[in-house]
């Protein structure tokens, strides 16, 4: 069942601002805002970054649930040659390098490993990267570039204690089945300091909301560093192999670096020193409804409603301002799914005048890290937490 | 890795795109997108060169880039990705993406 998405079927979803622009009658600094829209296997309609390799965003108002469905999460390749076909009966996941004995593991004995299961934020490193201003390029992800699955599988360390990890091993690095269309485009893969690879927590996801994986989102198996950004969890996942040395090649070095200081940022437009790999994610809160530009009618009562998560410590407040943050109060959290998920706040409010209103929402996680007020800036843009406005009219 | 990927012939077509054959195998077919980029001197040599690994809509999708940017941009798909762009060919592409895609200057 092939799909043919012309531009013509674009115009017809996406809507008149993106036929205006195709017909070049709109500026050229909207050229490119919004997004054609398409459905790919197993997903519904998302937002297409690029089509070869897929990059695929989540509209926002997918958003209400505590859970993301599976067909809503977002989709980030980098290079053109994904998995599109995957025969069980064949794959295997070899673990090898620096180890006692190499394994090679069937679904089956994937499956043999205690199971462990738990909810946690997947977000791509540059998700709000076409909010930077400067703009810097990349991926112009707007927010969707996130969502709350619930993942099962085998912790790695499990599966790396049964190799045995050799004395003088340095990092861990993981590929997947994807390729660049040209030799010289190297080859995805990432790599995590080998402490890190024996937390707890750290799996090797083949379930996500207690179906298999979809393939767009890694089919069979892929890396789950729960609380650190997407770039990490290695989807279709092929290889683990122990390194005796730290793991240096182009998806660790240069690519995916953050400035080496305590925001991993710097004075908007200059060029970055000293970097360290992108790890954990910074704090955020998003109001999800009401949605930006949306007219709501005075004396009616509204629920602020979003959601809000950390680098893998909880959240423990959210304040709402609905006076372009002069006053703020303490918004009410929902189900608590645990320190990697994200959660669902809350704000009864009822407007009494008519007029714009800007509504802000911030949260601080359990060890005290908030979300700044400006924009912080980095040349990659990453990181982006800052507290968001979201402008509505009371008429 | 090649060796994973197995071509599946008897196959029961589910929901768009997907396919299951028995538990253990699944394909997807993505659709088929077509980018249009703009008209304008050096437009050929763009759909050709900057098509061989990606789609352009990773160039349409870009916000408005300054000639240096598209200058780094385009060298680094060159010496770092190693896209096979003849010595006398950056210029016209740099030009190109400059005045389509680019703040201009
Ligand atoms: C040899 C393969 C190859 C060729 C040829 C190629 N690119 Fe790329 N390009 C890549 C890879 C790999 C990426 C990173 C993809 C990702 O991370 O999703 C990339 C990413 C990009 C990006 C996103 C920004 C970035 O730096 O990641 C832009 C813009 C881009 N390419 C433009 C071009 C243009 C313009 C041309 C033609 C001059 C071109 N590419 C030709 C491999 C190539």
């Amino acid at each position: 069942m092939k799909e043919d998405f012309s531009r013509r079927e674009f115009i017809k979803t996406a809507g008149v601002i993106t036929a205006m622009a195709a017909l070049g009658d709109m500026p050229s600094s909207l050229f490119g805002s919004e997004l054609p829209m398409a459905t790919y296997p197993e997903k519904t309609g998302l937002l297409v970054l690029t089509s070869r390799p897929p990059q695929l965003e989540t509209p926002m108002h997918l958003f209400t649930e505590l859970i993301t469905p599976n067909n809503a999460l977002f989709v980030r390749w980098h290079l053109a040659n994904i998995p599109l076909s995957v025969d069980l009966n064949e794959w295997r996941l070899k673990v090898g390098g620096n180890t006692g004995k190499e394994l090679s593991l069937s679904m089956a004995d994937l499956k043999k490993f205690e199971k462990i299961s738990y909810t946690a934020v997947l977000q791509c490193a540059g998700n709000g990267r076409s909010f930077f201003e400067p703009r810097v390029p990349g991926g112009q992800w707007k927010n969707g570039a996130m969502g709350n699955i619930t993942w099962t599988g085998a912790r790695l360390r499990d599966i790396l204690n049964t190799a045995g990890l050799k004395p003088g091993s340095v990092d861990v690095m993981f590929n997947g089945l994807d390729s660049g269309s040209l030799p010289s485009v190297p080859d995805f893969k990432k790599s995590l300091p080998v402490d890190k690879t024996l937390e707890e927590d750290i799996m090797v996801a083949y379930e996500m909301n207690g179906e298999p994986l979809t393939m767009l989102n890694g089919f069979p198996a892929r890396i789950i560093v729960p609380g650190w950004y997407g770039t990490y969890w290695v989807k279709a996942l092929s290889d683990i192999t122990v390194l005796g040395k730290p793991f240096e090649e182009f998806w660790m070095k240069p690519a995916y670096r953050i400035p080496d200081n305590p925001c991993g940022c710097i004075p908007s437009g200059t060029t970055q020193g000293r970097t360290v790999p992108i790890n954990r994610m910074t704090t955020r809160s998003l109001i999800i409804t009401p949605s930006p530009d949306t007219t709501i009618q005075k004396n009616k009562p509204v629920e602020i409603m979003g959601v809000a998560f950390s680098g893998g410590y909880g959240i423990r407040d959210v304040i709402v301002s609905t006076d372009g943050g002069k006053t703020w109060s303490e918004a009410r959290l929902g189900q608590d799914k645990g320190k990697y998920s994200w959660i669902q706040f809350s704000h009864s409010w009822r407007p009494l005048k008519t007029g714009k209103y800007t509504l802000m929402a911030k949260a601080t996680n359990s060890i005290g890290d908030s979300q700044p007020f400006e924009k912080l800036w980095n040349p990659s843009g990453y990181l982006l937490n800052n507290v968001e406005k979201t402008e509505i009219n009371v008429i | 890795m090649k060796k994973n990927i197995t071509v599946i012939a008897i196959s029961i077509v589910l929901s768009a795109g997907l396919t299951f054959a028995g538990d253990m195998a699944r394909s997807i077919t993505l659709p088929d997108i077509k980018v249009e980029l703009k008209a304008g001197a050096g437009k050929d040599k763009v759909e050709t060169l900057c098509n061989i690994c990606h789609s352009t809509d990773y160039i349409t999708t870009q916000p408005p880039l300054s000639k240096a940017q598209w200058t780094a941009n385009v060298n680094k798909m060159i010496k770092v990705f190693g896209a096979p762009i003849k010595e006398e060919d950056p210029g016209k592409i740099i030009d190109y993406l400059t005045v389509q895609y680019g703040s201009g200057k």
